[in-house]
């Protein structure tokens, strides 16, 4: 088979990528190891663990909140055979949407392992090993990420677990025990907690969600913290054992003081995701990984120039919309077009309860940038949509430029922060000032209106409802 | 009250007009300053504005040619009907702040002289946004003849439209201006709080392009500050990247301007290409040069002239001269007086061709190439015939330096009936210079060299200059042109004919 565009790994980058390419008609064809396509993301990743989130904040509201609403009911029982069966169903229904979406597009769907045997042939090896060789243009790898397992202790997949089985627990843990307070941590850790679990997160920086804005890890701590988690901050993980029934984990502050250690029933090491290209046969075509990654150049082009490479496997934070975003990035730079990618603007999130998002700077980088900046700070507290919904954890913190009132920064913890921060996007998209987002009609009540609020508080420090 | 529209004076020479285009029909009711007709000369076509506002009362039908102060028309004001579409502001109320009258005043490229059909944006000396008086200077800007100020035709706000560096054709619109009653009170810039930094007003985001707009900008190989952004503060919205259009030529790429497998000439040599627009002096000048070699019948006679005795005088009284005149005694007086005598002598070479006329001067306004920073101008010196020579060498510096300056206007430009241009302050030894329409000859100076002349039977070292009169044959003959030239260089090479005439 001869095509314009093979592209390796069906994962959210992936498969935008094939589908934007088929859209510029090229000739495409995807390749898949596993099964079911839609790679991490949408089997062992951000699709079922949102819908075990979800599923946990309901079972949380009806033991916690629903007698506040005036519901009476007896105290509910998790069924977590049904709660992993409709998480599946999830995931289910979003991978066979992808599969029909790449026969709409005449995408090729070939499964199997793909590497390369030279820059222009991909041999895919089927798990039965029957091998299949592919004629080639132009290659776009996106392969994606695995997750790091800490140097002192393999995933044993039963008690030292990472997040792929943390989503396919038959029960509910009753330790449980979190290395690496990041947001697949905080995610998985809030589940369990929610769940009933005890939930420990030993942490090695000085916050939770490190590379996000301070005030969101500390605000999350106190979520973290309300909901029952203990979490120990500054700590170092010196030893994980499985002792068959249970896992021992053994900390000590890195600044010096006592060991601390964990007995628990599950340990869940999430410190990371590392680059994926294991068997790609990348020393086929000269490309060499630094650090595991394959270097690219600004238009995500390797050292080859026919093979391109987008999303975890190259720099970057690791996350789905950065590499859908590159994905559409490489196809339309195939067909001569010069899209951007604006990585400044590529919103984080994190789906615990409540949820935490962002976009732009940091209030850290502004100060080490040595910028001048005024901060808007507004707590869901004053918000009448919160109190409503009795979510009134959290804040939106909006940063801006001390002269020009330029918005720098927009970082959200509360209800609805992941749906919020896309606001926050096209505001930056279009340098908009915090009083261009001040002036602009926001509906009542609503969550966003604390968005607008903030954008008042940095504008000249004149929220209303405050 | 009606008022009379006459055929305004749109240029010397210009007699009489045909109404091309009557804008308006007979029965219309006209706005002040709307076009309402378009007037042909032979030499241009031109708008014919309404002095006053009301009802067109058509006198000369479309197709007639009616002479120069003509009444073509009659504007009735009429107030009943004017009333409710005026558009002028009423300056009734003494107001502290401007005050938005919802008036514009659409400010274009105002007719600035006969044949120039376009200029350029040079200088704007107010910002977009600013507030301006009536007849405050607004812009510089340049024709291929001259530069000139631009004065705001109404006191408001400026909204720039076309941007510097410009080129725009006779009536394009260059600005508007937003009328306001009074002016503005003095506001400090502290004044104005945050509050008012998200008004339409140029900001910090001017230039910015969206998302959409910065991938078309850049596929049309565009820079996001060439393009003016429409959008809240300046934004490139993706339909101004739509409209934007690509420069007229990229400059080379360096990347791939080098490909690997190029041969290696010089290790160093840098092989970049400039492109620059064409100033509409250059345009015109290029235009000009083609046309005289296309419809005139041109050709060159040439003669020597040994310099000796100019020089000689000149050394002796140069001193004198100048102290009693207090300007340097140089060549060009010598040459424009012996220039005028033979003109005086042979009326063909100052005379021109008109259609099917000839028209002879008695007069002599001896035109002088001058080279500038942005090309060549040719101011003329007037009556040169009648002027001393200390009166032509000062004319001379004057227009020499306003033309350097880029400050000569257009009258001081039209109208030569004879031209010099000076090849040899550049070293040139021989040149055949062009006609400068609609004059029939040009003389070219060049360098003074000492050759080895035969004088009397003997060889003897001289200063010597070549002449060279280019003309338009098909009214100068040969004899006359010849003769001019020889009579130019008895005149040089005995002065005191000069003062004789002989």
């Amino acid at each position: 088979m001869q095509y314009n565009v093979v592209v390796i790994g069906s994962g959210p980058g992936g498969y935008v990528a094939a589908i934007r390419c088929a859209q510029l008609g090229f000739k495409t064809a995807i390749i898949e190891k596993y099964n079911t396509l839609g790679g991490t993301c949408l089997n062992v990743g951000c699709i079922p663990s949102k819908a075990l989130l979800d599923s946990s904040e309901h079972f949380h509201n009806a033991g916690h909140t629903f007698k506040e609403h005036g519901i009476e009911i007896s105290a509910p029982h998790v069924n977590i055979g049904q709660m992993i069966k409709r998480k599946g169903d999830v995931v289910k229904a979003n991978v066979d949407g992808i599969a029909f979406l790449m026969k709409k597009n005449k995408i090729d769907v070939h499964t199997g392992v793909g590497s390369f045997v030279d820059k222009n042939t991909i041999k895919v090896t089927a798990t039965d090993g029957k091998e299949t060789t592919i004629a080639t243009e132009k290659v776009i790898i996106a392969t994606g990420s695995k997750p790091t397992p800490l140097p002192f202790a393999a995933f044993d997949k039963k008690r030292i677990i990472s997040s792929t089985e943390a989503l396919e627990l038959k029960e509910v843990p009753k330790h449980f025990i979190v290395i690496g307070g990041g947001v697949i941590g905080m995610e998985l850790g809030s589940v369990y907690a929610r769940l009933g679990s005890k939930v420990t997160v030993v942490e090695f920086l000085d916050s939770l969600i490190p590379t996000m804005d301070g005030t969101l890890g500390k605000e999350l701590l106190k979520v973290a913290k309300k909901l029952g988690m203990e979490v120990f901050l500054g700590h170092k993980v010196t030893a994980v054992t499985n002792t068959g029934n249970d896992v021992v984990v053994k900390a000590e502050p890195k600044n010096g003081g006592a060991a601390l250690e964990f007995k628990g029933d599950y340990c869940l090491v999430s410190i990371g995701r590392r680059p994926y290209t294991d068997a790609l046969g990348l020393d086929k075509v000269g490309i060499e990984t630094v650090k595991g990654q394959i270097p690219v150049d600004d238009h995500l082009k390797t050292k080859v120039d026919n093979i391109w490479a987008i999303g975890d496997v190259v720099r970057g934070a690791m996350l789905a919309h950065k590499a859908e975003e590159e994905g559409v990035y490489v196809a339309e730079q195939l067909a001569g077009q010069k899209p951007h990618v604006n990585y400044n603007l590529i919103p984080g999130v994190v789906y615990t309860w409540p949820e935490v998002a962002s976009v732009g700077s940091t209030e850290e980088q502004l100060k080490q940038d040595g910028r001048a900046y005024k901060v808007g700070n507004f707590p869901y507290k004053a918000l009448g949509r919160a109190r409503a919904s009795m979510d009134t954890d959290g804040l939106v913190k909006i940063l801006a430029d001390k002269q020009t009132d330029e918005i720098l920064g927009v970082h959200i913890i509360g209800a609805r922060a992941a749906d919020m921060i896309a606001a926050g996007v096209t505001a930056m998209e279009f340098r908009a000032s915090a009083e261009d987002v001040a002036r602009m009609s926001h509906a009542h009540p609503t969550y966003m209106e604390a968005v607008k609020e903030a954008c008042l508080a940095a504008t000249a420090n004149r929220p209303i409802h405050l | 009250m009606a008022l009379q529209v006459k055929v305004p004076t749109v240029g010397e020479s210009i007699a009489e007009v045909t109404i091309a285009n009557w804008l308006k029909k007979d029965g219309d009711v006209v706005q002040l300053d709307e076009v309402i007709a378009e007037l042909e000369s032979d030499k241009a076509t031109f708008e014919l504005t309404a002095q006053s506002a009301g009802v067109l009362k058509i006198v000369k039908p479309q197709g007639s040619t009616v002479p120069i102060g003509e009444v073509i028309c009659v504007i009735e004001a009429n107030g009943q009907v004017v009333a409710p579409a005026a558009t002028t502001p009423t300056v009734s109320t003494a107001a502290q702040t401007p005050k938005a009258t919802g008036g514009v005043k659409e400010m274009k490229v105002p007719a600035v002289g006969e044949s120039i059909t376009e200029v350029t944006i040079s200088t704007w000396l107010k910002k977009d946004g600013d507030f301006v008086n009536l007849d405050d200077v607004i812009a510089e800007v340049e024709s291929d003849k001259a530069t000139f100020e631009l004065p705001a035709e109404a006191s408001g706000i400026l909204r720039i439209v076309a941007k510097e560096k410009e080129t725009l054709p006779i009536g394009g619109l260059i600005c508007r201006i937003e009328i306001t009653e009074g002016a503005p009170v003095a506001q400090p810039k502290t004044a104005a709080p945050a509050v008012t930094s998200t008004s339409t007003d140029k900001t910090y985001a001017a230039g910015h392009p969206s998302p959409a707009a910065a991938k078309i900008l850049d596929e049309k190989g565009i820079a996001a500050n060439q393009v003016q952004g429409s959008g809240v503060g300046g934004r490139i919205t993706k339909d101004d990247a739509q409209k934007a259009q690509a420069p007229v030529s990229k400059p080379a790429e360096s990347k791939s301007a080098t490909p690997a497998s190029a041969p290696v000439i010089s290790a160093g040599g840098g092989r970049n290409k400039r492109t620059e627009k064409m100033t509409s002096l250059r345009k015109t000048i290029a235009k000009r040069l083609v046309s005289v070699k296309n419809e005139t019948a041109m050709l060159t006679t040439f003669n020597e002239v040994d310099m000796k005795p100019v020089m000689d005088l000149r050394s002796k009284y140069k001193d004198k001269f100048k102290e009693k005149y207090g300007v340097g005694l140089g060549f060009m007086s010598f040459f424009t007086k012996a220039v005028c005598v033979a003109l005086k002598e042979f009326p063909a070479v100052n005379a021109q061709i008109n259609g099917d006329e000839i028209i002879y001067h008695d007069y002599c306004d001896v035109s002088i190439a001058v080279s500038t920073p942005r090309g060549l101008v040719v101011p003329v010196i007037r009556n040169a015939e009648s002027l001393s020579f200390d009166q032509i060498e000062n004319e001379v510096i004057r227009l020499a330096t306003r033309g350097r300056d880029g400050k000569l206007s257009i009258d001081e430009m039209q109208g030569g009936t004879f031209s010099i241009t000076n090849g040899g302050v550049f070293g040139s030894m021989l040149s055949t210079p062009i006609i400068n329409p609609p004059q029939s000859a040009i003389l070219g100076m060049h360098n003074i060299v000492e050759r080895p002349v035969a004088k009397n039977g003997e060889v003897v070292i001289r200063p010597v200059m070549y002449l060279a009169l280019s003309y338009d044959h098909r009214i100068v003959d040969g004899r006359e042109s010849v003769s001019f030239l020889v009579r130019v260089k008895e005149l040089l090479e005995d002065p005191g004919r000069l003062i004789l005439g002989v």
